[in-house]
């Protein structure tokens, strides 16, 4: 090897290593009574966010700060649909969070979480796919799809993703088989806000737990789609139990748009749905139906 | 119980890590029972039987943890593992293999609509449920009205479609992760 090559090495060794190291004002470790460490971030002088699908129910926790300083917290507010758990810190610390970057495809991502003490631990890998806002299952839209090319546990998500320039792509999230996904920082800003203020982020619900289904062929021709949504849970009391909905329907149109990508729906119950009616079509025992329930907000929790 | 015949087994020596006295004499009872023999010194053990976690040095023998879903050890179930689990894994890590449980839950962030995976028809979804409640073969039957050859069929077609080897991994892979809140 050239002794230039060998140095290009070590340059980019020691700039990960530098990289590395700065992050220490804003990489937090999370502990809760009686449950398992988990990583955040600690997003500025009084709040620090991490990963709602693996933190546990509590309304307490620890944040361990640089130097094994623990500050504590109360859990401000969670977001199932975003992955985001908001938790407000009982006295200011100084925050050094980087300025938000936009993920480039195939540029170096470094993804930082924190140890069972808090330290950084850090792995690197490169974004291996980009695309535009996506919904998640539990309704939540994330402005960009950010996969990145390695896996992280349960423990290490919820931490920060930089890029090679110190940019913060987002938080870390574990995806399918463990895919480590990235919440865009410009997402977890937008909820942030009514997380602090109420809670929780106001979203349209229908009370309602789906399974996509083939539809048989003079289904299918009589309904035009192939697809629908079968009705597996209705929440007591919830917007599509007092419309008449029950475990069993198939939804094949909401708001006039067909139940085919679960993604429309999704689009027709944002923020503004709360209040407003909405037309569902269904099968029962294969035949036609349509029902109308009033859109409301989606509880806490 | 009668001897097995089919294959030779082994008697391991296994270290056994529990701190809670009842949970301890209980894991006694199923690592003996399997005709394996409990030794004190965890090096001197062809594997550990841990309940909950368990941080292993570079030479010790691998490891079966109970109850540590986050636990990088080559068995890991969950705390309410039966005593035949536990000592298909015994005997499994202590010959070289890793042991998941096929309904092993990791939290993982899911896009809507992004599974490709062929659609079920409704009446696998109600199979796929009534077995995710635990019914049997002749419950869920029951409970569709329809005949247990039925259920039998339906099962089968949700195991091809699904690539799920068992009735926990049909659940985990077919109802858990597509269900959509709304």
């Amino acid at each position: 090897m050239s002794d230039q090559v060998q140095d290009a090495l070590a340059q980019f060794s020691d700039a990960l290593a530098a990289r590395a190291a700065a992050t220490r004002s804003f990489v937090a470790g999370i502990r809760v009574a009686r449950s398992r460490p988990r990583s955040g971030i600690l997003w500025r002088a009084d709040v620090a966010v991490a990963s709602e699908q693996v933190f546990p129910k509590t309304d307490e926790a620890d944040v361990i700060l640089a130097g094994g300083v623990t500050v504590k917290a109360r859990v401000a507010g969670r977001d199932r649909g975003t992955n985001v758990v908001a938790l407000r810190l009982e006295r200011p610390v100084e925050a050094g969070l980087p300025a938000a970057a936009e993920a480039r495809l195939g540029g170096l991502a470094l993804v930082f979480g924190a140890d069972a003490s808090g330290e950084a631990i850090v792995r690197v890998g490169v974004v291996r796919a980009i695309g535009p806002a996506w919904h998640s299952l539990a309704g939540g839209r994330i402005d960009r799809r950010i996969v990145l090319d390695l896996t992280i546990s349960n423990r290490e998500e919820g931490g920060p993703v930089l890029d090679a320039a110190g940019g913060l792509l987002g938080m870390s999230t574990a995806g399918p088989d463990g895919r480590a996904l990235v919440i865009p920082a410009a997402t977890i800003d937008q909820v942030l806000a009514p997380l602090l203020a109420a809670g929780r982020v106001e979203r349209g619900w229908l009370g309602v737990a789906l399974h996509p289904v083939a539809l048989a062929a003079t289904l299918a021709s009589a309904t035009g789609q192939d697809r629908g949504l079968m009705v597996m849970q209705v929440t007591a009391a919830g917007p599509a139990a007092r419309a008449g909905i029950l475990a069993g329907d198939i939804l094949v149109a909401v708001g006039g748009a067909p139940a085919i990508h679960p993604r429309e729906i999704a689009r027709q119950l944002g923020a503004e749905s709360a209040g407003k009616s909405v037309e569902l079509r269904l099968l029962r025992s294969g035949a036609p139906l349509t029902l109308t329930a009033m859109v409301t907000a989606r509880p806490a929790g | 119980m009668p001897a097995e015949q089919s294959l030779p087994t082994r008697a391991l020596r296994v270290g056994l890590i529990a701190a809670d006295p009842l949970r301890r004499e209980g894991l006694t009872a199923i690592v003996t029972h399997g005709g394996h023999q409990i030794v004190d010194a965890c090096d001197e053990a062809d594997v550990v039987l841990a309940d909950g976690v368990f941080v292993g040095g570079g030479d010790t023998p691998p490891a079966v943890t109970l109850g540590a879903p986050e636990a990088g050890q080559a068995g890991r179930l969950p705390r309410e593992a039966t005593p035949a689990q536990i000592d298909a894994a015994l005997r499994a890590v202590a010959a070289g293999l890793i042991v998941r449980w096929a309904d092993e839950e990791r939290a993982e962030f899911r896009a809507l609509g992004e599974d490709e995976a062929p659609l079920l028809t409704p009446r696998e979804v109600e199979v796929l449920a009534a077995i995710g409640d635990g019914c049997s073969n002749k419950e869920v039957a029951r409970r569709l009205g329809i005949s247990q050859h039925t259920v039998k069929f339906h099962l089968e077609s949700l195991f091809r479609k699904l690539g799920a080897a068992s009735r926990a991994a049909a659940v985990h892979k077919g109802l858990k992760q597509r269900l959509i809140s709304l």
